[in-house]
């Protein structure tokens, strides 16, 4: 005792333990009593309260003091629970010295140094997106049960039949002819990748929709009377059953799908909070969006039905007329606009393939 | 510094844009250099600095909870997770009884969640705390949606058996139902988790109590359907826009026409001017009600008057502006609407805001806690 204070003293408020009752209160320090001394640097603190008395007193080393964090006030807590609270930043700093909480503070400050810290997270940002998000949806893919899929299935048509789809108007005797299409079809898959999924074919009036067929993720697979109606030749209606079949087998689906919901947890883990529109927006929006195939998935579900159609034995070149019939129907409109190639472009493509891969002509 | 009770006070959030864009980019560098590591602690600095900035009679917030804590959350429910769907994979059967087994557990891990930012968070050196049972977070969180959705399925079953056995070209009185119950019902859920909420917060041993009638809700509802109706229906008559030139649209571009893509755009202009205003008319009008209702022992009251246009408009602008700088000018966008909020909530105090009184409680456990982060739990703080 009796040694003088080496440190000024700060100034703040204090607490006492669990309480809510503020009071100035003055922190001076003074070197320890020799025999109770953990080091030399173990300054011992005292809490002066306005009137003079001492509410806390604790070594240095016993206190909790928070990192620096903004300009925030500096909370230093001792071990009875007393809490002293001060805004004298370099005070405090002179007392307890730096730590690597006094580093990231540092890189925190608005300098300069700042702009190189932000190219680098822009840059990480990017390759977050363009790489990790692969694998993190690989990694859901590969988590994600079947059954759960295939509930996935039975929910969405549900939904389909309540708002725009009604059942079938096809007769038997066509369903059947259409079954046993899709019947050689699905016998010509792979061992292994027919035992990996289970298909259904499901028909479905929708005169909203017009002439359609899609895949859904548990392999359900929809063709629309009027598909059937329009395009009744057995070797187009392979080769549209094996490009959705590819849909499936590829899990596009569910890539669309988890790329979605994995540039959401992305966003919010790395930005935080995002506040209340951009969650509903990157949530929902991003999930809305999912349901459409990017061309690339398009261009493999066409080469994967070219490669399935032909080993069934169907004609691969049915999905070449179809897609010119198809744009002769519709016209056709800039490519850059949509998520899918444009039929005529496809029709070529589909040519190249056969000819290079299949080795027709 | 100056206070007495009974006038009111305002709460004064003191974050700067350029402060915390430093801390804000810092976090995010470290998050991705780590792989995602880093992100529990930044959650932290993250927490910290808004709840240190935010400030009530000069007596600040603070959060308490370690990095360490969050990351322990986060593992634990990944590798539950990865757990649960092996199981489901391998063995459906004894999925099937987990699944049931999972069901029961939501409402402990909300209660969980919620006790855990309670205790994490403090006000003027007290802790908050959360007391909502095990039991009553089963009625809120599972047994009252599976009552409000089954009857709303019975109701919509019996005006569907009515349309179709008495006016067979009905359907409009399927959606009068469902128009009319299902506001009532989402009225009665929201009141009923904003009191779970509210009534099971503590701070210290002071508790919080939310006293309000079904009405605000119900108002809030109607205010914010009529708007989708009034606005949507203009919208419609106005721009001649029709379902089912819609859903032809969305066929013509799945085979790659451009005609449709007029309508498409109309959809999304529909839905941006009838349908997102909407929802902050809802969370506005609701704020206000809850805060209004509210009240802390100690005679403490609140007030939140925060206008709706004015909300939806700092949502919208903040929305467009961080999209539009790729995302860095989102700290700028998190204070200004911060310090719209708490300009906007009031505390009028009953007593000292020195006689609160903390129980010490123990930390919770930080299971919890991850879950909260995924499902973004409103734990119903003051700010």
């Amino acid at each position: 005792m009796g040694t003088s204070s080496r440190h000024p003293p700060l100034e703040g408020v204090f607490f006492p333990t669990g309480s809510s009752r503020r009071a100035p209160a003055r922190l001076v320090s003074r070197a320890p009593v020799a025999d109770e001394a953990d080091g030399p640097e173990d300054w011992v603190l005292d809490l002066l309260a306005d009137d003079g008395s001492v509410a806390a007193s604790a070594p240095l080393s016993a206190l909790v003091v928070d990192p620096q964090l903004g300009s925030t006030a500096r909370r230093m807590t001792f071990p009875d629970g007393t809490m002293f609270e001060t805004n004298d930043h370099s005070g405090v700093e002179a007392l307890v010295g730096r730590d690597r909480w006094s580093i990231l503070h540092g890189l925190e400050q608005f300098h300069p140094r700042l702009i190189a810290i932000t190219i680098a997270a822009l840059v990480g940002m990017f390759l977050v997106y363009r790489f990790a998000l692969e694998y993190l949806v690989v990694a859901a893919i590969a988590l994600t049960p079947g059954p759960v899929i295939e509930q996935l299935d039975r929910g969405t048509m549900q939904t389909l039949d309540f708002t725009v789809t009604d059942p079938t108007e096809l007769t038997p005797a066509r369903q059947d002819e259409v079954r046993a299409v899709f019947a050689n079809v699905v016998a010509a898959l792979p061992a292994d990748q027919a035992e990996r999924h289970s298909f259904e074919l499901l028909f479905r009036d929708a005169p909203r929709m017009g002439p359609n067929a899609f895949a859904l993720p548990g392999g359900t697979i929809v063709f629309t009377d009027q598909f059937v109606e329009t395009f009744p030749d057995a070797d187009m209606i392979a080769g549209v059953m094996g490009h959705e079949i590819g849909h499936v087998i590829d899990q596009h689906g569910l890539q669309q799908f988890y790329r979605a919901l994995g540039l959401y947890f992305l966003i919010t883990m790395l930005a935080g909070e995002t506040g209340p529109l951009m969650e509903d927006v990157l949530l929902e929006g991003n999930a809305l969006l999912s349901l459409s195939y990017s061309r690339r998935h398009e261009r493999e579900a066409d080469e994967f039905g070219l490669r399935l159609a032909h080993a069934a034995g169907y004609d691969p070149f049915a999905l070449r007329a179809f897609f010119v019939e198809l744009s002769t129907l519709t016209g056709d409109r800039p490519e850059f606009l949509s998520t899918h190639p444009s039929s005529s472009d496809r029709a070529d493509e589909i040519e190249r393939f056969i000819e290079d891969e299949l080795g027709l002509r | 510094m100056a206070f007495a009770p009974g006038t009111e006070q305002t709460f004064d959030f003191r974050g700067r844009a350029g402060e915390w864009f430093g801390i804000w980019i810092v976090n995010l560098l470290l998050s991705i250099v780590t792989f995602g590591i880093y992100s529990a602690w930044a959650k932290v600095r993250r927490l910290k600095y808004f709840y240190n900035n935010s400030y009530m009679d000069g007596r600040n917030f603070d959060y308490h909870a370690t990095g360490w804590q969050i990351l322990k959350g986060r593992l634990i429910f990944i590798a539950g997770y990865v757990v649960f769907s092996l199981i489901v994979s391998l063995a459906p059967i004894v999925g099937l009884i987990l699944l049931i087994g999972l069901v029961a557990l939501i409402p402990w891990l909300l209660v969980r969640a919620m006790m855990f930012n309670a205790r994490m968070t403090s006000f003027s050196n007290v802790r908050f705390n959360f007391v909502g049972t095990y039991g009553r977070s089963f009625l809120v969180f599972i047994l009252l949606p599976f009552v409000l959705y089954l009857a709303f399925g019975l109701l919509g079953g019996l005006a569907f058996f009515i349309t179709v056995e008495l006016f067979p070209e009905g359907g409009l009185l399927v959606g009068m139902v469902a128009l009319v119950f299902a506001p009532v019902a989402l009225a009665i859920y929201d009141r009923v988790i904003k009191g779970f909420s509210i009534n099971n917060h503590m701070l210290g041993n002071a508790g919080f109590t939310l006293d309000i009638s079904l009405r605000p809700f119900l108002m809030a509802q109607i205010a914010a359907l009529a708007w989708v109706i009034f606005v949507g229906g203009i919208g419609i008559i106005v721009t001649g826009f029709s379902v089912d030139a819609f859903v032809r649209a969305i066929e013509g571009l799945e085979r790659g026409e451009t005609s449709g893509f007029g309508v498409i755009a109309l959809f999304y202009f529909l839905i941006f001017f009838a349908i997102i205003p909407a929802a902050f008319i809802y969370q506005a009008l609701i704020r206000n009600a809850v805060y209004n209702h509210t009240s802390l022992k100690g005679g403490h009251r609140f007030r939140s008057d925060i206008s709706w246009s004015t909300y939806c408009w700092i949502a919208v602008s903040n929305f467009v502006i961080a999209v539009c700088t790729l995302g860095l000018m989102l700290p700028w966008a998190q204070i200004r609407m911060m310090k719209y909020l708490s300009d906007h909530t009031h505390v009028t105090p009953g007593s000292s805001m020195d006689d609160f009184i903390g129980d010490q409680v123990a930390a919770g456990n930080a299971i919890g806690d991850a879950y909260g982060d995924f499902e973004a739990v409103d734990i119903g703080l003051p700010v």
